[in-house]
């Protein structure tokens, strides 16, 4: 059979030719370190300055003892209740120099708390709750609520020059304040009143949820680069004119090719998926069979591009050119970070062009919830369809090529 | 048999853009013939080649070879083509890329070993088999290009520039070699510059602008442009098509 005479060829040029072998075994391997490292999803260490200059006190009314005042300390709970990985905490009892350190030297944050911090909290939950009973030196007292008092409010100054980190830290915080209100028995938390049942258990981080479209978009980067540069190569070269004028078909050539290139693309993926498991323990739950079957259909379909690429481009540096001006956008349109519903409508039909989002899809299905063949006959039917489709393309260009080699 | 055309090509006319590359070209080769293709460059000798290998589609007209009108997939095992660019891969061996081109060819292994143990002995590379091509000199791999595409035996051959940065000595055993090719009825089209290489052929044809100006034995073309030397008769001949464009 002259496509494996074909296949081997090309493999064997591979192997030989040191340059192209980088490419193949440690770009994939740069690829996860750099995108495991920096979409671990989580923030570390955010710097934030808290200023506490909260008497700790609350002065309340009681039914029974008239006014008295219970310690409470309630910033410090607050600042107990922070998150201790991700905020780095720094204290100071300046306001004005933590308030201007935001935005600085790795400042996100300032929490400035006044000296009446826990007399306006107390006093804010039992206007809000009514009266309340609570233990006092042996008795039990009623709370009753009291006027609104104008105090100093607490001040958070924080950099959102960043709104993801900005988010985030809001977002901590407000956790951090309903826990403090808990210890106060005063407060109704939502999971006070929400029975949650998350169904992957809050266990699929970002990094999770992003690794299958970012390993199909480097699927997607390193296949079409290799098959374009190898066929741009094998034209300029003259080689292409001498398979071309021997007896042998533009079918068989392309089968060759895509079996040899389909091979490459197996090793990398599983170079691309074992790293990102054993490094980063993203979430595999699926089967990996139907994981490679997604990526060899995938790759089928990409390959074709790049022979198309490869029949425009004149020499290696404008196939390189195409290739990054036609695949760095598929992964702003294909739902890997953002879904796709939050595209304008206008965009959306890109995405639905873009067999990235069909691979990501079946990807995350296989990967994050465990789905079989069943469930992902959808994303195989369009990747078959678009590969089958590309498969004719290439074997239409190869024979176009044959004319102007 | 041997006055068999293998060859016939009738009003070809290619054009890339402005430039008319080949201007209604009739050509015809017997079975045997040693072809030598002269003119000068840019006269249209490479299109003339790849348009009757295939590679190229006329505009109009029309080649046969074999008997197949081309571009013609059955021909295609009996054909030998070097191209003007070396063709080679540079990351394989010299044997390596003899096998690769061996088996498109349908040859069997022992078929390819045999086959290229005469060949490399003819281009003086036996000792280099196992070298990869990207470490040989620009005339080394001419002669690794030659040998492929010498390979399956091929009827008809056509070769372009075939001698290009080859020493003179290792040249003069191409030629004797080509010349017992022919005596086996293999047809070999043959371009060249050089006027020692033409009077090896057994008709020469001129080519300039596309078309072909005279076609003949060296002998005939001396008569024809009543010259003593081809040196002198292809200047006569290249002097003529210009006045006659």
């Amino acid at each position: 059979m002259k496509s494996f005479a074909v296949m081997r060829n090309v493999l064997r040029r591979i192997v030989r030719d040191v340059r192209t072998l980088v490419l193949i075994v440690i770009l994939p391997l740069f690829f996860v370190l750099l995108y495991g490292n920096s979409f671990s999803g989580s923030y570390k260490d955010l710097t934030i300055v808290v200023v506490n200059q909260d008497n700790g006190l609350a002065s309340v009314r009681t039914s029974e003892v008239g006014r008295i005042t219970l310690t409470v300390d309630l910033a410090k709970k607050f600042v107990a209740a922070l998150d201790p990985q991700m905020f780095n905490i720094v204290v100071s009892s300046n306001p004005e120099e933590a308030t201007a350190s935001v935005g600085e030297s790795g400042v996100w944050a300032a929490l400035v708390f006044p000296k009446s911090f826990s007399n306006a909290v107390v006093n804010a939950a039992v206007r809000a709750g009514g009266e309340r009973k609570v233990d006092y030196e042996g008795n039990t007292v009623t709370l009753l609520p009291s006027d609104a008092a104008d105090g100093p409010k607490t001040t958070l100054t924080i950099d959102d020059a960043n709104p993801l980190a900005a988010g985030t830290i809001r977002a901590a915080l407000e956790t951090a304040f309903s826990q403090m209100l808990a210890t106060q028995q005063s407060s109704l938390t939502p999971e006070g009143l929400l029975d949650v049942h998350a169904l992957y258990g809050g266990k699929i981080s970002i990094l999770d949820f992003t690794a299958p479209g970012v390993i199909g978009f480097a699927m997607t980067l390193i296949t079409v680069l290799l098959t374009a540069m190898s066929v741009v190569r094998e034209r300029t070269s003259g080689t292409l004119t001498r398979i071309l004028i021997a007896p042998i078909s533009a079918w068989e050539v392309t089968a060759g090719y895509t079996l040899a290139f389909s091979l490459i693309a197996i090793f990398q993926a599983a170079e691309l998926f074992l790293a990102s498991t054993l490094l980063f323990h993203i979430r595999f739950a699926g089967n990996p069979g139907l994981v490679a079957l997604i990526i060899v259909l995938f790759t089928i379909g990409l390959q074709g591009i790049a022979t198309l690429i490869s029949t425009i481009a004149k020499n290696e540096a404008q196939a390189m050119q195409f290739v990054l001006f036609l695949l760095i956008p598929s992964i702003m349109i294909s739902g890997v970070f953002w879904p796709i519903e939050t595209m304008p409508p206008a965009i959306r039909p890109l995405s639905y062009i873009s067999p990235l989002t069909y691979a990501n899809s079946g990807l995350r299905k296989v990967m994050l919830a465990g789905r079989g063949i069943g469930d992902i006959s959808f994303e195989l039917t369009v990747l078959g369809a678009f590969a089958l489709v590309m498969l004719l393309l290439s074997v239409l260009s190869m024979r176009r090529q044959a004319y102007t080699a | 048999m041997a006055s068999e055309e293998v060859i016939r090509a009738q009003g070809l006319r290619k054009r890339f853009g402005r430039l008319t590359a080949l201007d209604g070209l009739d050509l015809a080769v017997a079975q045997g013939q040693l072809y030598g293709l002269a003119g000068p460059n840019g006269a249209g000798k490479t299109t003339l080649i790849r348009t009757l290998c295939g590679l190229l589609r006329p505009d109009e007209g029309e080649a046969h070879l074999l008997g197949w009108r081309m571009p013609s997939t059955r021909v295609l095992s009996q054909l030998g083509y070097m191209p003007q660019d070396y063709a080679v891969y540079d990351d394989l061996s010299v044997l390596q890329n003899l096998e690769f081109f061996g088996e498109l060819y349908d040859l069997r292994r022992a078929q390819v070993r045999e086959r290229a143990n005469e060949l490399l002995e003819l281009v003086e590379l036996t000792d280099r088999s196992a070298q990869r091509v990207a470490t040989l000199s620009g005339g080394m791999r001419r002669r690794v290009s030659l040998a492929i595409s010498l390979l399956h035996k091929p009827r008809l051959a056509f070769l372009d520039e075939p001698t290009a940065g080859v020493d003179p000595k290792l040249r003069r055993s191409f030629w004797d070699y080509f010349n017992r090719l022919a005596e086996q009825d293999v047809t070999l089209v043959v371009t060249t510059h050089l006027v020692d290489e033409a009077l090896r052929c057994h008709v020469v044809g001129f080519l300039n602008a596309g078309r072909l100006l005279t076609q003949g034995t060296p002998d005939e073309i001396l008569a024809e442009t009543g010259m003593s030397n081809l040196d002198d008769a292809f200047i006569a001949l290249q002097e003529r098509g210009e006045e006659g464009r």
